[in-house]
Parts: C-alpha cells; structure tokens; sequence
C-alpha cells in the first residue's frame, strides 16, 4: 500500500527542502494523492534552466514522488514570481 | 502470418513440436479478455523479428482441449504458454500486454533493437535515446496516446511540424524502469533531442511559451 501525501505535506516539505517563499500544491486527483501539481517559487532556482530547476524539485520529494503517479511543476526565481501577471479572479 | 486454430489434441503436440517458439493462446469464446490477446498475438506475428525467427501463434479453446489445459495447469482464460521442442518455456496467465510482447520477444530470440537479454540494459537505452534525433518516450503511441500528458505532448510535437519517433514504454517494462533510473528522471513522457534529455510535458509547454521550443527541437 503506498502513502497517500497531502498538499500541506508536500507543501512543507519544498519549503524546507527548497528554501522556497512561495509553494503552492494542488491534489489534482480527486483526494486520492496520485496526481499532484505544484508551483515552487525559490532563489534556488537562479541561474539554472528548467531542467535543472525540475531536478531539484525532484530531488526534495524523491521518495514521495515513487508513489504519486503524475505530477506537473512550475518553477520560478522570487523575481519572476514577483514579475508575474495578475491572475485572472 | 496469422494465428493457428488448434482444435484436436494431435494438431496440438504436432504443433508445440517444433525447435522454433510455439506461441499457444488457451481461450473461451465468452472471455472478452481473450480479444485482447488475440490481437495482442496478430500485431506480434506480423513483426518482421518474430517473422524471420519461424515462431508461430497458435489458438485452442481451453475447454474443448481441456485434458491439455489440465496437463498445463492452464485454469483461467486467457493464458499464453510458450513452447519450443515440445516444452513450456515461459507462459503469462491474463492479458497481460507488456509481459506476453517482451517474453514472446526474447524468447523467438530476434536480434534487434529491442531484446533484453541480447543486451545490456543501458547499452539498449543509449541505442533507444538515439534512434531518432528527436525521440519521445511516452504511454502508448503517437496515434493512441494512453495518458494525458503524452496526449497533450504529441499535440505540442505535430504542432512544430518537426519530424520525431516515439517509444511506448508500456509495453516494456524494464525500460520504463531503466530510463527512469539513467536519466534519474522520475516520469513520463521523456523528451530527448540528440541524445539528451529536454523533460517533460512542463519543459515542453515552458520552452513553448517562452519561444524556444523550435529552436530546442532543431539544435
């Protein structure tokens, strides 16, 4: 039986792992925790190309992202984040 | 080649007697899991690996040859039984696609691309990153695409017009775990332009945004 993560959980553990001011997760299955996404907002991420930025996020749910069957990211330096256009309400 | 009806006990030893692999399909007409194999079974047959080895596919009702089915312990539809000289030698019990292609594969012992047990595993994976200059690994095939990231990846791909293969990477297990683990990449769809890994449906639908998508594609 695989372990079934919560957004909060997740949520924390990028903060920690990623040093990240901004996080925001979304169970997009239906509560099950088989398909997340998340958008992952950190310093870390500066100078480094997309493919770098996904590594880390990989890297700071190895073990959780064995069990989750789909997940999708955005990742984005604070200044890009900050850059970002108002979201539609 | 298609596949064999097998409908008496004779035709049956007859059959699993050659040197070369018998495949034997143990069906029920009331078994809708035993479409599957079949079709499962034609599209291998007509493979030209499988062609140039001389394995054949063959297909007996489970109860009409029921004293068979006893002697190989055959007790649910659909099973496939592999046979050479007259011995089972490997046999999946349900439809189970991935297993019956990749046994089927190396047992006709084909020297291609795709047998496992004629090559090491990551000398397989380099040959299959590279077989194209844009190769996408994906759940099912460009035209049924089995999940919705690789749908929307090939949208994306046929939208650039650029020129790409692709792999499926259900019907193949161990690259499916094998790639995950040599390209510490967790999932897929898997993109690689020359050789290297670009990532994801994320990556794709970034560089896509960003501009860059042609360009990455062309390199």
């Amino acid at each position: 039986m695989s372990m079934v993560y919560t957004e909060e959980y997740l949520k924390e553990k990028l903060i920690k792992e990623l040093d990240a001011v901004h996080v925001e997760v979304r169970d997009e299955s239906d509560g099950c925790g088989a398909k997340f996404s998340a958008l992952v907002v950190s310093d870390r991420f500066e100078g480094k190309p997309p493919l770098a930025r996904q590594r880390l996020v990989h890297a700071a749910l190895r073990d959780e992202l064995r069990a989750v069957h789909a997940f999708s990211q955005r990742t984005l330096t604070a200044a890009q984040w900050r850059a970002r256009p108002a979201p539609a309400p | 080649m298609s596949v064999t009806n097998i409908d008496t006990v004779d035709n049956f030893v007859n059959f699993i007697r050659s040197p070369s692999l018998a495949v034997v399909h143990f069906s029920a007409e009331w078994a809708e899991q035993c479409i599957q194999v079949t079709d499962i079974l034609k599209e291998l047959s007509k493979l030209p690996e499988v062609q140039s080895s001389g394995s054949k596919f063959g297909v007996c009702d489970a109860e009409n040859l029921s004293e068979i089915s006893l002697q190989y312990k055959v007790d649910s539809v659909p099973t496939v039984i592999l046979f050479k000289n007259g011995s089972a030698v490997d046999r999946v019990d349900g439809a189970d696609a991935a297993q019956i292609t990749s046994k089927v594969r190396s047992q006709c012992g084909a020297k291609d691309l795709n047998n496992a047990s004629q090559q090491p595993l990551e000398e397989r994976l380099k040959a299959l990153i590279n077989k194209h200059n844009i190769m996408l690994f994906m759940k099912g095939t460009r035209d049924s695409p089995r999940c919705g990231f690789s749908k929307t990846i090939i949208q994306i791909l046929n939208g650039t017009g650029a020129q790409y293969d692709t792999f499926d990477i259900l019907t193949d297990e161990e690259v499916r775990q094998g790639l995950k683990t040599y390209s510490d990449w967790p999932t897929y769809p898997q993109l690689y332009v020359k050789g290297e890994l670009i990532g994801g449906l994320d990556i794709i639908k970034e560089l896509q945004e960003s501009g860059d998508l042609e360009s990455t594609l062309n390199a």
